[in-house]
């Protein structure tokens, strides 16, 4: 008895009073919504991810005179795989901190938030939304350099024997194009592999493995798309 | 109104909290109910002296006083309030830098706690100092979990509820105490 009124004469003489109930339930959907928002970041960053393993063209790896390892870093996005990482961690320690969050252990957790990422990364790559995404950042963020800059960078190379840019003229062997810095270029392809998703038209932006034979003449051996199903969407769309 | 044990009988635990909300005198109730098991626990994991012990449960009950608006009716009221004991307990623990000096001097004591052995009980005492100092050399996490399952008599679901750990988890460390134990009996 003497200890509980101790008790009850600490607590008055400190005048603490119960933290109102709103206070817990805040604090409980903000860590929650610190999951959702981790989520889903998350699953943006996987779904640039995906449209930047949608750009390598892999049967075109055997031709590149760099190793597969120059390749794949050349082209892999760093920065997106980065931020789905740290999302994820912010996700699985934000669902630790809540009320039931510690019933289940951290692969458990690490599992779901990445499945969960997964799912709706995938669903927004295949709106669209990974391609519109990287634009904004692209026109946005100075410092960032976009999987198209990458991608050209590595395609703008004729010296290396890859070439890209936009049909300018067609004829039987040969076509014009001019590059993505402008210059025009003869291509004869009389001899080379054409992608059937190639039309070969004027206005179509196209890869080219080759070898450079001059200053403006570069013989294509194997012809691709620039970009993805979606860009030859686009490009449909606009002839 | 002074509240009495008799004004607790036949009060669950949740009765008394929503009494306790309208009138603060209802939360002495709790602290009569649990404050002898709570303090036996407290001894066991801090190996604190009586009245350090004390001093540990009546902060203890005054946090949970504090975060009275945050308790789950969902969950048992006594899972809840060992959670709040054990971590007032172990925050103890770590700020007493020389709590293993300490521990060592009243293993005695600390021996007859774990087991609640008669003092005249001399081979029972024994084999419960023994079994104190060995368990003194676990790592705290096992410790914890050895002393909740086997000193406390809690469920499995009940020290996940108390550590906040996962269940799997909870069988995990008490199979790899045990084992510890047995390898320190053995060397």
């Amino acid at each position: 008895m003497e200890n509980s009124n101790e008790l009850l004469e600490k607590i008055k003489k400190r005048n603490i009073r119960p933290i109102p109930g709103w206070w817990f339930r805040l604090r409980e959907r903000s860590i929650w919504g610190v999951f959702i928002l981790s989520v889903v970041i998350g699953a943006l960053a996987f779904s640039v991810i995906l449209f930047a393993i949608q750009q390598l063209d892999f049967d075109l790896t055997a031709h590149m005179k760099h190793s597969w390892a120059e390749f794949l870093l050349g082209l892999i996005p760093f920065f997106w795989i980065i931020s789905l990482t740290v999302f994820l961690v912010i996700a699985i320690i934000s669902i630790k901190n809540s009320k039931k969050g510690y019933k289940f252990t951290s692969p458990a957790l690490l599992g779901f938030s990445t499945a969960l990422s997964i799912l709706v990364g995938t669903l927004f790559f295949i709106g669209g939304g990974a391609r519109w995404l990287e634009n904004t950042f692209a026109t946005n963020v100075n410092i960032y350099e976009s999987i198209q800059e990458k991608k050209t960078k590595m395609w703008m190379r004729p010296e290396d024997g890859h070439l890209s840019g936009i049909v300018s003229r067609v004829e039987e062997q040969e076509f014009g194009l001019t590059d993505f810095d402008g210059k025009a270029w003869t291509v004869p392809y009389d001899q080379a592999d054409i992608s059937p998703m190639v039309n070969l038209s004027e206005g179509e932006k196209v890869r080219i493995i080759g070898t450079q034979v001059s200053e403006t003449v570069f013989k294509a051996e194997k012809l691709r798309p620039w970009g993805g199903p979606d860009q030859m969407n686009e490009d449909n769309r606009k002839k | 109104m002074i509240i009495t044990p008799e004004n607790c009988k036949g009060l669950t635990d949740n009765e008394i909290i929503e009494k306790a909300r309208l009138n603060l005198d209802f939360f002495s109730c709790l602290f009569q109910r649990y404050e002898a098991p709570l303090l036996r626990y407290i001894r066991r994991v801090s190996g604190a002296a009586e009245e350090e012990a004390q001093d540990i449960l009546q902060e203890a009950f005054i946090k949970v006083w504090r975060n009275l608006n945050d308790f789950d009716p969902g969950m048992k009221f006594s899972v809840w309030l060992y959670r709040i004991v054990h971590n007032e307990a172990v925050s103890h623990l770590r700020k007493k830098k020389s709590f293993g000096k300490d521990r060592k001097t009243d293993a005695g004591k600390y021996a007859n706690l774990l087991w609640e052995v008669e003092d005249d009980d001399s081979d029972t005492a024994e084999k419960s100092l023994l079994a104190a100092q060995l368990l003194e050399k676990l790592p705290v996490k096992y410790r914890d979990v050895l002393i909740l399952k086997f000193l406390e008599k809690k469920s499995y679901e009940e020290i996940s509820d108390i550590l906040r750990i996962p269940e799997g988890t909870v069988a995990v460390r008490i199979n790899r105490g045990k084992k510890m134990l047995r390898d320190l009996v053995e060397s």
